[in-house]
Parts: structure tokens; sequence; C-alpha cells
């Protein structure tokens, strides 16, 4: 557990030193959605209807953004030698970028994202569905990505590659959570539970495919 | 395996053998190109191995190897200590401090160090002046002082596999890193080197030419 821990803490302290990232995909995602009601038009009951399904696709993309660094930066440093003679593992190591992206990638828009429903003009009572389904499929677009980054490590222009990638595969994602939000029926509805099984589903399998990915793939070049 | 850096090492008695690293038949290919043939070599506890052979021989791909970072084509390799890879990249993030990294490393390899230790291991490449600093803001020779504290820091019976561990490195350091390297072989670790610069000589010492 202890190297699980200290993987996390290090991530989070060298993205604490690059917080400005975390301020310009936040920064991206508001305008996403800012960008919207202008182009719909000021028509409430369209805006309504379209603010959810825009709130999932503003978080798909710009979760995207930042899976191509996730891996290659321990590839260049040559962090990613040293963890696979250490004891954590390769397996567990997919398992904690992944915990530490979601905390520095997702986290800050699911905290920014009760304001920007309200901009929209969302129901409140619907807040809570919106949280749950968006806390559940943002975790499960994190394993996606992990996925995606590592297949893609070492390719060129690897970020339109880690998109290619995962976009197709993030589209059950994407129609679960957009209905598990929209749901009048409370907060566990069987979309969310269909969401969780995909995320079980990812959690079981993203590991597993990341650490071979990375496992065989060539990193560092030289002789 | 939880390795204790406060364990004892069982000096190896004079006369027998303890054999640490055994490669069987290793054939490695790197793209399409064979690049290591074959390969058998032994290696016992206090032994020094340095890799001979021209650039683009393989000697860094028999380290990677060795390190598990490169999957062998045929052959087999059975490493019976701990392994500490220092290769061409210093394995440091640029964006904390040198003190956090080895931290950290010590961390993920479940090595229980306290301040004390981190020191010690910075004394020993008399790092702790610039240990505070982002790595970013290090030279070249800097940051491999710190990737070479890492070796300081690891459990007691190791081998430790070295890329071209002096690139960077002053007159003094490389003392410092061969004092390290004799201390590290008297108290019954192992040590596999690919280096063009001569390091003081012992008994112990065996040369792995390499290339095809």
């Amino acid at each position: 557990m202890r190297p699980f821990i200290a993987q996390i803490s290090r991530d989070l302290d060298i993205a604490w030193q690059n917080r400005q990232d975390v301020v310009v995909m936040l920064g991206f995602f508001i305008i996403i959605i800012a960008l919207f009601p202008l182009a719909i038009g000021p028509k409430s009951a369209m805006l309504q209807s379209l603010g959810i399904p825009m709130i999932w696709i503003a978080a798909l993309l710009s979760s995207l953004n930042g899976f191509d660094r996730l891996f290659a930066q321990d590839v260049r440093d040559g962090w990613l030698d040293q963890i696979s003679l250490s004891a954590l593992g390769l397996g567990w190591y997919a398992v904690a970028k992944a915990v530490s992206h979601w905390l520095t990638a997702s986290l800050p828009l699911l905290l920014i994202t009760p304001i920007l429903a309200l901009m929209l003009n969302i129901a409140t009572t619907k807040l809570p569905a919106l949280m749950t389904a968006l806390l559940v499929g943002t975790m499960a677009l994190t394993l996606l990505g992990i996925i995606g980054a590592a297949l893609a490590e070492g390719a060129r222009r690897s970020s339109a590659l880690i998109a290619i990638l995962v976009l197709p595969l993030a589209v059950p994602v994407l129609i679960f959570g957009a209905l598990a939000a929209a749901t009048d029926d409370g907060i566990i509805s069987p979309h969310l539970m269909l969401l969780g099984a995909m995320l079980a589903l990812l959690l079981a399998m993203a590991p597993l495919v990341a650490a071979t990915a990375l496992k065989i793939g060539e990193t560092e070049s030289g002789i | 395996m939880t390795p204790d850096r406060n364990t004892q090492p069982s000096a190896p008695a004079s006369g027998t053998a303890v054999p640490c690293l055994e490669i069987d038949a290793l054939t490695v290919l790197r793209g399409q190109r064979l690049v290591i043939d074959r390969l058998t070599h032994r290696q016992n506890r206090g032994e020094l191995c340095i890799l001979t052979g021209a650039n683009g021989a393989g000697k860094s791909t028999l380290l990677r190897s060795i390190a598990e970072r490169l999957p062998a084509e045929s052959g087999h390799i059975k490493c019976h200590l701990p392994r500490v890879y220092i290769g061409h990249a210093d394995g440091l993030a640029g964006a904390i401090s040198g003190r956090k990294n080895l931290q950290s490393w010590a961390a993920v390899n479940d090595i229980m160090v306290t301040g004390a230790d981190i020191e010690q291991a910075l004394a020993g490449f008399d790092a702790a002046r610039f240990a505070d600093m982002p790595v970013q803001l290090l030279s070249r020779g800097q940051r491999r002082r710190l990737a070479l504290a890492r070796l300081l820091l690891a459990p007691a019976p190791s081998l430790w596999l070295l890329d071209e561990p002096n690139t960077g490195l002053d007159q003094d350091n490389q003392t410092r890193l061969e004092t390290a390297i004799a201390a590290h072989l008297l108290a019954g670790g192992a040590v596999m080197a690919a280096t063009h610069i001569e390091m003081a000589r012992s008994a112990a010492t065996i040369h792995l030419a390499i290339g095809l």
C-alpha cells in the first residue's frame, strides 16, 4: 500500500508544481459550455433539454486533454524504468496514475459543474442525479484514457491518436451517463447501474491492458 | 520482496562463489535487428562486470533486458538480488526537488528510510547543497549525482546495473562513484556497468565483450 500512496502523492506534488495546467483545462471546460448558449440562442426550453448533454460533451473533451502527457513525462524522465523494477509494479502504477489524474483533472470539473448547471438553467432537482452520473462517468473515462495513453505511448502525435482510440470507446459511457443524468426517477436509475457496471469492468481491465502496453512498448531510445 | 536496507549482508566467504545473476542463451531483438545473440553469463556476489564493446554493440540493451525494460526473444535471466538500474535517463521528475525524488523512489520500492538515510545518501555524492531545488534547474552532472544517490539508498546486497554512470560527473564525483562501487562489492553486492571510462580495477573485475 505504501508504494501506491507514494506514487499518488508524487504525482500530486508534480501536478501542484504545474497547477496552471489545471486552470487552463478548467477554462477550456467553462468556455465550451459558455459558447453553446451563444450559438443556440437564449430559448430556455431548448437550453434545458440540451444542458446536460452539453456538460457531458465538455467534460469528455476536456478530460481527454492531458492524457498524452500522462505517461510520456515518466517515460522521458526514466521514472518508468525505476517503476518496472520497484515493489509497486506497472499494474498498480497505472491505477495510481488513474487516481491522481482523476483527482487533478476530473475533480475540479465536478466541483465547478453546479455553477455551470445554474448558468444553463438546469433545474436544481436534477443536480444530484447529474453529479452522481458525472462522478461515475468521469472515473470510467479516466480509466479509458489510461488505456489509450499507454497504447499510444511513444507514438508521434500521440494526443490525436489517443482521441481516436478513446472517443469511440467512450460512446457507451456518454450514452448511459447522459441518460442517467437526465432521468426523472431518482438518483439510482438503471442507466446509472449500467454506468457503474462499465466502471467495474474498466477497473478490472484498464490496469492490465495499460501495464502490458507499457511493458512491451519500446520506450527509451539508444542501444 | 520487501528489502530492508538495515539487513546486515552476509559477506561472501572467500573461495565460495555465490551466484547472483544467471543469464542463459539470451537473445534480444531491437526492432527487427538482432542485438544480443545467445549470451550466457554468470556473475557472483562481490564481482564487478564491465561491459565492453563499441557504440551500438548492445551494452544498454543487455542492461535494459536485465532491468526488465526489454522483453527477451528467447533465453532466461535469473537474478537473485534486488536490482537497481541507473540508465541514460536519471529517473528524476523535473518539477520537484531532488530530496522528494529520492523519498518517493524509496517509497515506491517499499524501502524504509529516515531523513538521516536520505542525508547520508545525498552526502555520498555531495548533493545536499542542491537537493532542495527543483531538478529542472540543475545541471546534467548534478542530476546524475542525485540519480546515483539512489544506489546508496538501495537495500544492502543488491545488483547495480549502471549504464554510463559517469556521464557528466566531475573528477571528484567519479572518485566517489568508484569508492561507492568498491564498498558495495565488499559488502557482498554486485555491479554490472557499461562504461568507456577506466574504473579502479580490483581482482573481482570481469569483462564481458558485447557485440556480434
